[in-house]
Order: C-alpha cells, then sequence, then structure tokens
C-alpha cells in the first residue's frame, strides 16, 4: 500500500492557519508596529523627553508637532510614542500573569476533581462575578497609587477568573480521554500529564485567553490611569487621557490630546482581539465562516433523470436510485463519496447495504433520505421514491414525506432523541408535525407502537436516559413506525449494542417488517449480520456498489473479492478454528481513488489491467459484480482510455 | 516472590480456573496474575439516595504465563472496571490482586508501581482518542521507552520504538513513527496502541476491546497480532470483549462475566461446546454466524442490563433466565467446578452436571 501522503504537522497547521486569516494577520501588523514604537521610540520622535514642558501650548498639527502640542507645551505626538511602551508592558505581563493563573487553577482544578475542584470553582465563579473595575479602584487605592507593581497585580488578580473558567471546562472535557488515561496507566506523574499531556492540546486555547487577558489589561490599565490611580509622571496613555481630560483639552480645543491616546488603546485593545478571535476560530471549526469554494452544484437543481417523469405503476418498486452522486467540498476539493450509485427497492423488500467506514454507506442513505447538508450535496442521479424524485423536491415536500411515508432511524439513539423531553412527548411532536391529533389518537397510537416493540407503555413517560441502549433503540424504531411508512431507512441502529441486545433487535425488525410489510433500507459494516434478514444484498467499496444480488447467494458465493473478503473477516463460533487473513491495507483516499479498480491495491487476485481498466456491474448469475474477472468479454473487449484523475 | 507461594495461594483461594483437576500444562504452571476475591463497588447518588453500584464482585481468577485469556460480557458487566482494577486505575474496595505471587497492595514506592505498569500495560478501546492529538505516534512509545526502560540511550529507543511498530504490523516503521494520530485509520492508530504495550516488555497486556470499535474487515488482522505477540514475545493478554467469536479466534480460556460476577470459566472449546451457564448459552446463541442457520428465541434474547444497584442476593441472571428455580432468588450461586478446569455459577447447571468428584479421580 503507497503510503507517500505529505506528513502534516500540526504546528505548520497552525501557522498555515495563522496565515490564511486575515482576522490574525491585520491584529498581528498592528501588534508588531507598536512593538517596534516601544522597543525604538527614538526612530519615531526626535524629542527626547516627552514630559518636559518644553513648547508652547496649545499648538495645532504641524510638521514640526505631527499632532500638536497639550496644553502644557509637550508634544503630544512623541508623548504617544513613548507611552506605548508602558501601555505594551502592561498588557503584555499582565496579560501572561493572568493566563498562567487561569491555566493553573482551571486545569488543576479540572484535573485533580474532587473537593479542591469544588474550592477552585468556588473561588473562580466568586471572582467572576466581583465586579472587576470597582474593585481594580478601590484596590488601587489601598495599595498606593503609582507604582508598576501594584497596577499589574491588580490586574492579574482581577483578569484571571474568566480564563480560568475557559480552562477548567476544557481539561474537563479532555480528562476522561483514553489518552490521559493511557499516560496515567503508563505509570507517568500527575504532574507530567498535566504539563505534557493536558496543556499541548490545548494550546490555541491558551494563546486566546492570552489574548483576550492582554485586551483586558489595555483597556483597564488605560481607565485606571485616566481615573489618576496610576503614575501621574509615567509616559503612558492612559496617563495622557488624565491630564488631557485634567486639563480640559476637549473644551480648550486641542481635541487630538484626548482623542489620540483614545485611539491608540483601541488600536492595541483591536489588534489582540483580532488575534484573540482568529485562534478562537482555529481551535472551535464551528466558528469558522463556511466558505463555499469552487462551483459546489446547488442541491436544488441538479439533472432530472428521465425516468422521473415516468407515471407509477403497480408493479414499479418503491424506491429507485439512479445513477446517484453526492461530493463533498474537501479541504483538497471534491470529495466524491457516492460515485454512481442504482439500487432498487420494492415494497416489504428487507435491502442491505453493507461496506467499511468511509465506503459512501451512510452518505448514500443520508441522500436517499434528503437529510445532506452542506458541504456535501448530491451532483447527479436521482432517487425515485413511488415515483417522485426526492432528490428535487423542496425541503418543505421532503418534510410531508418524511416520517408519514418513509422513516429514518440513525446509529445512536441518544444522539437522535431529545434529551429532556419523554418518549411520549416526542412521539407526540412526530404526530402532530404531519396532522391534527386528539390527544386520545395520539396517546392509542404511541402505546399500539410501543407495544410492538415489546416495550411497556409506562415508558412513555420515561426519559431516553432512563432505558437501556436496546430499549432506547426499541423506542427509536416505534417513533419511526408512528405512520406505518412505506420505507424504514435505517443506519447502522445496532452498531452500538452488545451481541444479544444486537441480535434480538434484529429479530425484531425482521418480525415487524413481517407484520406490516414495510420495506428496509438496513446500512451496516457487519455482514454477518444481516444474513438472515435482508432479501437483497448491496456491498459497497470506495463510492461503487460493487456486488448486488440477493443475500442468499451473495453470502453462498461471492462474486467480488471484497465480499468474499468480507466473508472471510468473521471468526466463527462453531466448526473448526482456522486462520483468518481478512482483508489488508485501508480503503483509498477518495480525493485520489486509484486508477481501475478501485479495490486493486487491496486485491489478493489482482491482475495487471485491473490498474488500468475502470470495471463495471457485470452480471454473474443472479448477481452483479464489479471485477474485471467477472466481465463476460473481459478478453476481447477493447481498452477503454484510462482519463487522468489529479 | 517464588513460584511456590503464589501455587498455594492459588489453591486455597480460588477454586475459579486454577486448574487442580485440569490439563497438565495448565496445572503445572505457576499463576503470572491472580485475583482473589476482588471487589470494586462505586456510589452512585447523593445524599439520601445514595446507593451502592457493584461493578465487579468476588472475581477470582488466574492469568498463567504465555496465555490468552478472553473476558467476556455485555456492556455493565463490569468487564471494563475488572481491567481498571488489574491496571491499578481503580484500587479494590475489597479482595487482593497478585502478581507473580505478591499482593499489589504491597508494592511501595514509585519504582516497584512502575516495575508493575511496566510488566502489566492496558490497551484501550477507543482507537480515536487513545493517542494524544498534539503528538506525533512516537510519543507515547518514546515516553513508556524512557520510563520503564531508563538504560535505553535516545538512538536506542527509537530503533526499539521502529521494532515494536514493525511487530505490530505496520511498516515503514520509521515513517509510520512520525505521523500524528489523525494521518493513521483506526486499525493502524490501535497497532501503535499494541506497540506502545510492547515498547515496555511486558508480560501481561490487558486489552480492553481493543477491536469493538474497528471495522469488521479489519479485526481480524488485530486479532492476528495479538496470537502473534503471544508467540513471538511471549506475553500474555488478558482480552477483554462481548465479542464470543472472537475470543474462541484468540482465546485458550474463557472467563464470561455477568453482573459483576465471573459465571463461567474454562478452556476455551470445552465452554463453547458444552456451555453450563445459562448466559454463555444466551451470549452463544447470540454471535452472528452467517454459516449456520438462524435459531434464536427472541424472548429469552430481550435483554435487560444486570440490576447492579444494591443488588439484592441470589443469581443476578435469574430475571433473564429461562430455568430459574427458588434457590436463584435466595442464594448467590458461586463458581464450582463441573467439568476438567471448567467451572460455572449456577443451581441448575450444578445440579444435573457430573460430579466434580468423579472427574477429578483419574488426575
Amino acid at each position: 500500500m503507497a503510503m507517500n501522503t505529505p506528513v502534516r504537522r500540526p504546528g505548520g497547521g497552525l501557522w498555515r492557519a495563522l496565515r490564511g486569516s486575515r482576522k490574525a494577520t491585520a491584529g498581528a501588523v498592528i501588534l508588531l508596529l507598536f512593538a517596534v514604537m516601544a522597543a525604538f521610540p527614538g526612530l519615531f520622535t526626535s524629542v527626547r523627553d516627552a514630559n518636559a514642558l518644553d513648547f508652547a501650548p496649545r499648538l495645532g498639527p504641524s510638521t514640526r508637532h505631527l499632532l500638536g502640542t497639550t496644553a502644557l507645551g509637550q508634544d503630544i505626538w512623541s508623548q504617544l510614542v513613548y507611552g506605548t511602551r508602558q501601555s505594551l508592558v502592561i498588557a503584555l505581563v499582565a496579560g501572561f500573569l493572568a493566563t498562567v493563573l487561569s491555566v493553573l487553577v482551571g486545569v488543576s482544578a479540572a484535573y485533580l476533581g474532587g473537593l479542591l475542584d469544588d474550592l477552585l470553582s468556588m473561588l473562580i465563579n466568586v471572582v467572576l462575578v466581583i465586579p472587576a473595575f470597582p474593585l481594580i479602584i478601590i484596590l488601587a487605592k489601598y495599595a498606593g497609587r503609582g507604582s508598576l507593581t501594584v497596577m499589574l497585580t491588580v490586574l492579574v488578580v482581577t483578569g484571571w477568573s474568566y480564563g480560568a473558567n475557559q480552562m477548567r471546562a476544557q481539561a474537563l472535557s479532555l480528562r476522561n480521554r483514553d489518552f490521559l488515561e493511557a499516560a496515567r496507566v503508563r505509570g507517568e506523574r500527575r504532574s507530567y500529564v498535566i504539563v505534557a499531556e493536558v496543556l499541548p492540546t490545548m494550546t490555541s486555547l491558551i494563546v486566546a485567553n492570552f489574548m483576550g487577558a492582554a485586551l483586558y489589561s489595555v483597556l483597564s490599565a488605560a481607565g485606571l490611569q485616566f481615573l489618576g490611580l496610576g503614575d501621574p509622571n509615567s509616559a503612558s496613555w492612559g496617563t495622557m487621557l488624565y491630564w488631557a481630560q485634567n486639563q480640559q483639552a476637549l473644551q480648550t480645543g486641542s481635541p487630538l490630546w484626548s482623542l489620540a491616546p483614545g485611539l491608540c488603546v483601541a488600536l492595541l485593545g483591536a489588534s489582540f482581539a483580532l488575534i484573540n478571535h482568529a485562534f478562537d476560530e482555529i481551535g472551535n471549526p464551528a466558528l469558522r465562516p463556511v466558505r463555499r469554494r469552487g462551483a459546489a452544484p446547488a442541491a436544488a437543481a441538479p439533472p432530472v433523470d428521465s425516468a422521473a417523469s415516468d407515471a407509477q405503476s403497480e408493479d414499479s418498486p418503491l424506491l429507485r436510485v439512479s445513477g446517484l452522486r453526492v461530493a463533498y467540498q474537501g479541504a483538497r476539493g471534491p470529495v466524491e463519496a457516492v460515485a454512481g450509485v442504482d439500487l432498487t427497492v420494492r415494497r416489504g423488500q428487507f435491502t442491505a447495504v453493507v461496506g467499511e467506514s468511509g465506503c459512501g454507506k451512510s452518505t448514500l442513505l443520508f441522500a436517499i433520505a434528503g437529510l445532506l447538508s452542506a458541504p456535501a450535496a448530491v451532483t447527479a442521479g436521482s432517487v425515485l421514491f413511488r415515483g417522485d424524485n426526492l432528490v428535487t423536491m423542496t425541503e418543505k415536500q421532503l418534510n410531508a414525506l418524511r416520517w408519514r411515508d418513509y422513516s429514518v432511524v440513525m446509529q445512536s439513539a441518544m444522539n437522535a432523541l431529545n434529551p429532556v423531553r419523554t418518549i411520549g412527548a416526542q412521539y407526540r411532536d412526530a404526530m402532530r408535525a404531519h396532522g391534527t391529533f386528539t390527544a386520545e389518537q395520539v396517546r392509542a397510537r404511541s402505546v399500539e407502537v410501543l407495544e410492538l416493540v415489546g416495550i411497556d407503555p409506562v415508558h412513555l413517560r420515561s426519559y431516553p436516559h432512563q432505558l437501556s441502549g436496546g430499549m432506547r433503540q426499541r423506542a427509536m424504531i416505534a417513533m419511526a413506525l408512528l405512520f406505518t411508512p412505506d420505507l424504514v431507512i435505517m443506519d447502522e441502529p445496532t452498531s452500538a449494542l452488545d451481541v444479544v441486545a444486537q441480535r434480538s433487535l434484529m429479530v425484531q425488525i425482521k418480525e415487524l417488517q413481517q407484520l406490516l410489510g414495510f420495506a428496509v433500507l438496513f446500512v451496516t459494516h457487519d455482514m454477518s449480520l444481516v444474513r438472515h434478514f435482508s432479501d437483497q444484498l448491496l456491498v459497497m467499496y470506495a463510492g461503487q456498489v460493487v456486488e448486488a444480488g440477493p443475500t442468499r447467494t451473495v453470502f453462498d458465493t461471492p462474486a467480488h473479492p471484497y465480499s468474499r473478503g468480507l466473508l472471510e473477516a468473521f471468526p466463527s463460533v462453531r466448526g473448526p478454528r482456522v486462520e483468518l487473513r481478512g482483508i489488508t491495507g485501508s480503503p483509498p483516499d477518495l480525493a485520489r481513488p486509484p486508477h481501475g479498480c478501485r479495490f486493486a491495491p487491496r486485491c489478493p487476485v489482482v491482475e495487471e489491467r485491473c490498474r488500468e481498466w475502470e470495471p463495471e456491474l457485470y452480471p454473474v448469475g443472479e448477481v452483479r459484480a464489479r471485477c474485471l474477472l467477472q466481465a463476460p468479454d473481459r478478453r476481447t473487449r477493447p481498452l477503454p482510455p484510462v482519463e487522468a484523475t489529479s | 516472590m517464588t513460584a511456590e507461594t503464589a501455587g498455594a495461594a492459588g489453591t486455597a483461594g480460588t477454586t475459579a480456573a486454577t486448574g487442580t483437576h485440569g490439563p497438565a500444562d495448565t496445572a503445572a504452571r505457576p499463576a503470572l496474575l491472580e485475583t482473589v476475591g476482588l471487589t470494586r463497588h462505586f456510589r452512585v447518588g447523593g445524599g439520601l439516595s445514595r446507593r451502592t453500584l457493584h461493578a465487579v464482585d468476588d472475581v477470582s481468577l488466574v492469568i498463567h504465563d504465555r496465555e490468552i485469556v478472553a473476558l467476556v460480557g455485555e456492556s455493565g458487566s463490569g468487564k471494563s472496571t475488572l481491567a481498571r482494577l488489574l491496571a491499578q486505575v481503580y484500587r479494590p474496595t475489597g479482595g487482593e490482586i497478585r502478581y507473580q505471587g505478591r499482593s499489589l497492595a504491597t508494592l511501595r514506592g514509585r519504582r516497584a508501581q512502575l516495575a508493575y505498569r511496566s510488566d502489566v500495560p492496558m490497551v484501550f478501546q477507543d482507537p480515536f482518542s487513545s493517542l494524544n492529538p498534539a503528538y506525533r505516534v512516537s510519543h507515547g512509545i518514546l515516553r513508556g521507552l524512557a520510563l520503564h526502560r531508563p538504560g535505553l540511550g535516545r538512538a536506542e529507543r527509537r530503533a526499539e520504538a521502529e521494532r515494536v511498530v514493525e511487530a505490530v504490523g505496520l511498516a515503514p516503521a520509521a515513517e509510520i513513527l512520525d505521523r500524528y494520530p489523525h494521518e493513521l485509520s483506526g486499525g493502524q492508530r490501535q497497532r501503535i496502541g499494541f506497540a506502545q504495550a510492547l515498547a515496555y516488555r511486558p508480560r501481561l497486556i490487558l486489552a480492553d476491546e481493543p477491536v469493538s470499535m474497528l471495522d469488521v474487515s479489519i479485526r481480524i488482522g488485530l486479532l492476528n497480532v495479538m496470537t502473534q505477540l503471544r508467540e513471538r514475545e511471549g506475553v500474555s493478554i488478558l482480552y477483554i470483549t462481548h465479542d464470543i467469536a472472537s475470543a474462541r479466534y484468540v482465546a485458550d480460556r474463557l472467563l464470561v462475566m455477568y453482573g459483576g460476577h465471573v459465571v463461567e470459566s474454562g478452556p476455551t472449546e470445552a465452554v463453547l461446546t458444552a456451555p453450563r451457564h445459562p448466559y454463555t448459552q444466551l451470549l452463544l446463541s447470540a454471535v452472528p454466524d452467517p454459516r449456520a442457520p438462524l435459531e434464536v428465541d427472541a424472548a429469552a434474547a430481550r435483554s435487560d442490563p444486570p440490576a447492579v444497584i444494591d443488588p439484592a442476593p441470589g443469581c443476578r441472571f435469574r430475571a433473564r433466565c429461562p430455568l430459574a428455580v427458588d434457590a436463584c432468588h435466595a442464594l448467590t450461586p458461586r463458581l464450582r467446578e463441573l467439568g476438567p478446569a471448567h467451572a460455572a455459577a449456577c443451581h441448575v447447571a450444578e445440579a444435573d452436571a457430573p460430579s466434580p468428584r468423579a472427574s477429578a479421580a483419574p488426575a
């Protein structure tokens, strides 16, 4: 198996993400400018002592005095330049110390837990609700005014709690991750686990926090100095604001004395806020604005299959999927997760779709159910349900059909059910969404479906978490049967269950299906599960159907090497113990599917031409298989041209 | 401690699968790891509704050198708690764990602790969360080597890391080690989990459902890795699973857990061909086997998890058991030997089983 994917480093990824973010770039440019100004004030002004009263008061802007002079006769521009250093130092030092404190308190509270966590969280929450600014004023007043150390202390003491809360939340969510337990089982000390295992996974949050704390410090320091709680002789923007207010700069015709330092505070604050937000977006992809690159085909108007106009006759299939293609917009261009699937489900038929993770089986199911969401979209093909094309329907039309005529059971009932509403309430919602029913009708039907799946109707008053995993899936299936739909679509409904619960659920689904006559489209990675339950079987690999036919036939005489591999992957509880090999390697990257047969890199019976020819689904008795070995005219057929895929 | 102590403790402390009447190879071997009446309870709820969850109750088991033992049970049976007790993530509420004859409670000091941890590492269930995403794959292996084999230099650690990665069937090792977890598939990550454990030169690997989150098609590859590790590296493995078919594929002996108790134990084929406990029979009938005709009694398979919060005395399987008699409601059955090295905790199975004395005679 070729493993030539370039090695990606999170560090490199972070850097690239930052460079790509306009917010981060803008913030960094402003910050850099101020940093240069703070480090080399001499480059920006020829005045050596900005506080000296060397000039005439209240001069307007000129080439000598870029921003004019103060009422006391100082050059405003050079005061601004010299003030940068203190503002920046306060921001960085206070920001850094506050962040250290947040990390220390937040992470140890979360990680060590117990009584310590209770105490520390209480402390965090108390500091959080104390109105910070009045406290700062009082603290600064008592600590004596003027000293930079006092100012920093005050800012750190009041500025750490918000961050600490975030750190604690993040560390709590990490706490039960297996890699931390693995480190403990390895024998690492607690301190090592916190410093070397927990913290590196929190980098972007910590940086974002530092920027937030710095922003807070800049604003608070300026505020304190403005109120006269700083050293009145220091060179800083806040002190400038203090003197400008003192001398009534706005009223006496030198507005730049107030405006310029105010603007600088705002700019520096903005640079921290911009970088902070950029890091937030990187750490939390949910905040990232969705950018649709390229010409993503509109889901509303894909090409319509001509069959769509066919009138539905009595023996036409319940569901006919033709040439269905679904693509995701990936980071490296479109990824075709479903690459031209045809499938037909007749009334009352149990159809199983099997394949490994990433073969596109769940995407296929979502596309059929009309549940795809961006960045995935149907790019071609049609889904005819009772003759109507679901692909071209509006959301409103789909909603009318969904649940009433076809319903969907998801992999995890715990996620699909609302945890804060009772089972009964959720059934009521589902029914009322599709018609007007009296409370009595709703209740009668709810009791009926629960009894169908073998759950005591008292559980209508239960919340999902009060039911066991198997019961939740049953309750979910009962919900799918509220309207006796024609088709129930199931996405690995048993994969979260134990063997025993799994087996009994399968038996039950089959019984219900025979009783009520609905068709089932069932997706699973476990081929052995559907052996006794499904009428037809589709084996999917890398977005394509590689074998389709009656379940019995596929199991008895698999025609595709992949199906054979799947079948040979199961140890048996009976018969002789034989060594099994399964299927070596892993499925291909769908962004760059292999040339020719997609299974060729893993195929035990691969031939040279398999890497060049793209096989079609060839009929083999009752089944169809996408394997050149099954091609009827394999020797005589001309070579199809190989399209270069980049 | 020496083998004599371990052997004596084994016969005195357990009736489970010490093999006093069993095949000679098991009987002769001293226990590598052994638990006696191991118990772990958790408090659930608070204030007035405080109750006790009996996750693991009175479990006695033995694992020998170079032996793969499968611990089979459904979720809530206590099998993962048992693994975490053995890995010293949890402290036992009662009973003890003996490693090479020595009780873990007597381990004092960090050095002794580390020595045990390096001998008995653990592989976790979820390959997507068991590797730290901030580090390259090599991180865990190299850290483990630095901790447990401090004699190795930097280059030697790297070479050893490559060796163990190759030993679990990943190639090219050097390149794999420099990748980040998100660049590996689930199966590859789980192999890294085994490579980490292997780096310590372990005696016993605790594998907690190592394949249950992987695709069926790649599970078999990992199971093969486990058997190869036993053959080539000479380790023992405690394989925890709910899939009895995969347990049969790799294990020499089976322990079946239900509701915190070991309800049946014995050589794999003996348990599977003649399961004594009704729960084992149910488990077996539920295994999807495409090669066999369908035979399942849906009513018996109706599953409710065992009540392990403040359990009343009696058999914990009785509510689901088709054979329950009065005694099952009053008396908690204990493991009793019913065949060569084959024991079950069931009042009913006891009644129609051959006498343990009779089968012991030719030993």
